[in-house]
């Protein structure tokens, strides 16, 4: 198996302090050349990316890590794995931390392909502008079992596996300093929590927004972002969540219909994915098709679903009357959860109730945008070293 | 009497269709009985074909109204209809690469499955067996470690013939030793040729070719199958895969099958009119990706396939991951009745996008494009 640089330095990769202006400078090239160019229109990662890399984000974003009582320095040496399919996920992660002043390793699937070939032609296309940003962002293709790995890994301060939870476990088997640091995330399920209530008092013009935000959330990548919905919660007593199914869904699939966002493969995997569901479950389910959409409805959240359920336009459907319900079904792989319709102060005393599951709660629209806290984890605080200094 | 006493091409679709619902009918009814994750299935997805607690359930006045089982479940599921111990035979879908699908038989389910394919095959071939050269190397169903589909295949086909020659070395090079003596001893009379679609090709016509030879096998019949995949990649349609057998080895009578592991015995030959063509025993549809209405005839679509074989396993009713193109019923320019139709290639594999990232270990990373066109064959057997 090959292992190549993709984007090879031509200056030492020197750490740096952190929020440099040139690191900014580098975001900002790299935004814009991404922004430019015709190919990202066809990927809409790409396009949410190229906007979160402007400056006009980062440093409003960045600026409250910028004012402390402590000094903040560069880990040093991350490696950072990307998952083979979330094209461009890997970049959030590498240029938190080369603007954190690390030295960036950042390995991707050579299955990638699509967005990230995009992605690469960019970075390369800013090389030569930015030498010694280019040196510590520093792009490979390997396999996990790639020999050249062991020696790299052995010199890191800190890594990130991106992946399957089989992926990140075989990555372990390669051995780091004592003291480095280890970010892992691995399979996450997302929920949408939607009030019964509210739904059916909105105005046409809430509903609608509410049904674009919701497609954008679960279909830009045919729900198979680990923060995408797989399951929606309805919220409210059984004849509201009943009525509310039949103005939500009917509608829902009308703009899914207009918007074809699922190929005859993916179509096929919803309704085989449906169909393994179903039969693997301990209880009797049921499922209403509608167009492209397939819909199970369930009783609880079963463990299997974690795994198996694979996105393509299937949902889970679960009714609720009451929220604290749902705390016995949630795990640590519950990650995002976007809410419509519930009263704020009534979610929040329900949150402080959930001791396991859930990392991020969102309003609906806003299931895949990247913040530095994912996962529970601040990713600007553990890709720096705080430094005390009380003299 | 069962659909499956009946002649291979017997029946055109005003006697086929009633006799052929009514036999899927009951074996839905078996299947929900003998099969508890199947009945789970039809409760949730056509609850009004779920069985009553009088064991009894609504019937359907058409096909297309029957359940229907997307096919990868049986490399998700061990779905069995027969208690395991009844299990005579456990049929893999591939035995390289991926999780095979798995199919249960019992002794019953063997028999006939074996007495369906005779009776196809002896439609094409005549009663008699035929001396029969193998285009593969003898190592393919003797080494068990590696027994796949490929070696299944060809063990099942060669019942039908006898004196059997293997064309090829174990590296697939041509023994134009074996060959030349197979057709010195046989080839004025009627021979049968066996062989997967793509190794024909590469190992017997392109080797014909490259060493500027040719075989004269004027009474031969080629029977092929496992894809189009690799000959498409390199262009090669079928009608130039027959003129090129027929230049290089005097064959002229070839026919390519469809089947898969899942639905074993009742397989589809190509016609003399060069068409797909379903016998009594089972039937398609074409089914449109999404809705899953059945399309129209002609439209492309996701193909169904209905046999009234499978009983030890619910597979008669089962959505296939291949696309295809209903092309008529009891029209077919070659006079046999029955639905004829053309099977256009896989539906591509769904590029997971997820964060969900299917992890592949080294060692099982191997060649997938090839161990797929196998699957598809099993071919049958």
């Amino acid at each position: 198996m090959s292992f190549t640089v993709l984007n090879p330095a031509i200056e030492p990769a020197m750490l740096s302090a952190p929020f440099a202006p040139a690191d900014f400078a580098y975001c900002q090239a790299l935004s814009e050349a991404l922004l430019k160019d015709p190919q990202s229109r066809d990927y809409p990662d790409l396009i949410a990316l190229g906007f979160w890399l402007r400056q006009a984000n980062l440093k409003p974003l960045l600026a409250p890590y910028q004012q402390s009582d402590f000094f903040r320095q560069p880990l040093g040496l991350i490696f950072h794995s990307a998952p083979a399919n979330v094209d461009s996920l890997f970049v959030y992660s590498g240029i938190l931390s080369l603007l954190c002043g690390n030295q960036n390793v950042i390995r991707l699937s050579s299955r990638s392909g699509g967005s990230t070939a995009v992605l690469i032609e960019k970075i390369r296309g800013i090389a030569d502008a930015f030498p010694l940003q280019n040196a510590r962002f520093q792009l490979i293709q390997c396999s996990y079992d790639s020999p050249q790995l062991k020696p790299l890994i052995a010199e890191v301060d800190g890594r990130v596996l991106w992946g399957s939870d089989q992926a990140i476990q075989a990555q372990r088997q390669l051995v780091m300093p004592a003291h480095a640091r280890e970010l892992s995330f691995g399979h996450k399920f997302s929920l949408c929590l939607l009030g019964a209530e509210a739904l059916l008092q909105a105005d046409d013009t809430q509903f609608q927004q509410l049904l674009q935000m919701f497609y954008r959330d679960q279909l830009t990548f045919s729900q198979q972002g680990c923060s995408s919905a797989k399951a929606v919660i309805w919220l409210g007593d059984t004849a509201q969540v009943q009525q509310a199914q039949q103005r939500f869904w009917p509608a829902f699939t009308e703009l899914v219909a207009h918007k074809q966002p699922l190929n005859a493969s993916e179509q096929y995997q919803a309704l085989a994915n449906a169909q393994q569901l179903i039969m693997s479950s301990d209880t009797q389910l049921t499922l209403t098709q509608q167009q492209t959409i397939s819909r199970i409805t369930v009783a609880q959240l079963e463990p299997m679903f974690t795994n198996l359920h694979q996105g393509c336009g299937l949902f889970l459907e679960l009714a609720l009357t009451d929220l604290q319900r749902l705390n016995p079904m949630l795990t640590q792989a519950h990650q995002t959860l976007t809410v419509w319709g519930v009263d704020t102060s009534q979610l929040k005393n329900w949150l402080s109730t959930v001791h396991t599951g859930l990392d991020r709660i969102m309003p609906v629209g806003q299931a895949l945008s990247f913040s530095p806290d994912w996962d529970g984890v601040n990713l600007i605080e553990q890709f720096s070293r705080k430094i005390v200094c009380q003299v | 009497m069962q659909l499956a006493d009946e002649l291979p091409y017997a029946l055109a679709a005003v006697d086929k269709t009633p006799r052929m619902l009514a036999e899927l009918q009951a074996l839905t009814l078996w299947h929900q009985q003998q099969c508890p994750a199947y009945q789970q299935l039809v409760t949730a997805q056509w609850p009004d074909f779920s069985v009553n607690a009088a064991g009894n359930h609504n019937c359907v006045d058409n096909l297309a109204q029957l359940p229907y089982l997307a096919v990868r479940l049986f490399k998700q599921l061990e779905l069995r209809s027969v208690p395991q111990e009844a299990v005579f035979k456990t049929l893999y879908s591939s035995g390289t690469t991926g999780t095979p699908s798995r199919i249960f038989l019992d002794r019953d389910s063997a028999a006939v499955q074996s007495k369906i394919l005779v009776k196809i095959m002896q439609h094409w071939l005549g009663k008699a067996r035929l001396p029969m050269l193998i285009l593969d190397h003898p190592g393919v169903i003797s080494d068990r470690s590696n027994f796949s589909a490929r070696g299944a295949g060809i063990q099942g086909l060669s019942f039908m013939g006898r004196n059997h020659c293997y064309a090829f070395n174990a590296d697939m090079s041509l023994n134009w030793t074996a060959l030349e003596q197979f057709v010195e001893s046989y080839g004025e009379g009627p021979v049968l040729l066996f062989g997967f679609t793509f190794m024909v090709w590469q190992h017997l016509l392109q080797a014909l070719m490259l060493i500027g030879r040719r075989i004269h096998l004027p009474q031969g019949i080629l029977l092929h199958s496992g894809g189009w995949k690799k000959l498409e990649d390199q262009a090669v349609s079928n009608q130039q895969f027959k003129q090129t057998v027929a230049e290089l080895t005097g064959i002229s009578r070839v026919h390519n099958f469809y089947g898969m592991v899942e639905q074993i015995g009742a397989i589809f030959v190509e016609c003399n009119a060069g068409h797909l063509h379903c016998p009594v025993y089972a039937d398609v549809l074409v089914r449109r990706p999404g809705s899953w209405e059945v399309a129209d005839i002609g439209e492309s679509g996701v193909l169904q396939l209905l046999s009234t074989l499978p009983r030890s396993y619910p597979g008669h009713s089962l959505l296939t991951e291949d696309r295809a193109q209903l092309l008529g019923e009891d029209n077919c320019s070659c006079g046999l009745p029955g639905k004829y139709f053309r099977i256009l290639g896989r539906l591509p594999q769904t590029e997971a996008r997820g964060c969900s990232d299917t992890f592949v270990p080294a060692l099982q990373r191997k060649d997938l494009s090839g161990a797929q066109a196998e699957t598809q064959t099993g071919a049958a057997l």
